[in-house]
């Protein structure tokens, strides 16, 4: 009983390590991915028209954004799906 | 009264100062208030913690278009050749930008709140809280929008009188 305990303590911490190496991803993404997309499309794509590269940039953020929306609902999905596997085991062992 | 007075940048810089500072206020607004909520479903139910930061990362996307229209305003700022016409426009799509997005931040902040702490409660709310939080976000962004048409039609040199 201790060791599931321990190996479920464990599962919790390396997955708790995940979801922050994901969350520090995402901020600083956030932070550089507008910044970087107007100043490189106003000097490689728009030919210096700043609008453009406004736009760019806004739409680069909002991408980041769907991207988070997402890679969260999905993460949701496989969290569920695995605790329902390992209820279905966790009966079949009792039985 | 000339058409380039040296005071013109003063409203231009102002623009760019509201855009960021006022979007910030807005979007530190609606991050404190969502991590208020987060803060109280995070001792229920962990697991949620990932679904629920959406609404902190939307109010970062407020920041973010104010970031882009402060950039975007201050690129064109010369000293010498600025016009009183750019002055007064970069100052009106700064102030656009900047009082939508706190709108849309304030706005982001109390549905963030009450949606997550609902989310504990009632797992289908998911959907709902998106399309509200979305809605409050393009507050922000037709202040934006409205920033780039303004700020284009300062854009082209202007001419000072050189006398």
């Amino acid at each position: 009983m201790s060791e599931q305990v321990v190996a479920a303590n464990t599962v919790q911490a390396t997955a708790g390590r995940s979801v922050l190496i994901k969350l520090i991803l995402f901020s600083l993404s956030l932070g550089l991915v507008p910044i970087t997309s107007f100043f490189a499309s106003q000097r490689y794509m728009w030919n210096g028209n700043s609008t453009y590269a406004a736009i760019t940039a806004v739409v680069s953020a909002n991408i980041v954004l769907v991207a988070y929306i997402i890679s969260s609902v999905l993460e949701d999905k496989g969290d569920t799906s695995e605790t329902m596997r390992k209820s279905t085991m966790d009966t079949k062992k009792q039985q | 009264m000339s058409v380039c007075p040296p005071f013109a940048p003063f409203f231009g810089f102002g623009g760019v100062a509201s855009a960021m500072i006022l979007s910030t206020v807005g979007a530190a607004f609606g991050t404190a208030k969502a991590g208020i909520g987060i803060a109280g479903l995070g001792s229920f139910k962990p697991e949620l913690i990932m679904k629920s930061l959406i609404p902190v990362v939307m109010s970062g996307i407020i920041a973010v278009y104010g970031l882009v229209v402060s950039v975007l305003i201050s690129g064109s700022i010369r000293p010498g050749e600025y016009s009183l016409f750019s002055g007064f426009t970069h100052l009106g799509a700064g102030l656009a930008c900047g009082l939508t997005g706190l709108a849309a931040g304030y706005a982001i902040g109390i549905v963030g709140d009450s949606c997550v702490r609902a989310y504990v409660h009632e797992q289908k709310v998911f959907v709902g809280m998106v399309l509200v939080l979305i809605f409050a976000e393009v507050l922000g962004l037709y202040g934006l929008i409205v920033a780039l048409i303004m700020n284009t039609s300062a854009i082209g040199g202007d001419k000072c009188p050189t006398i």
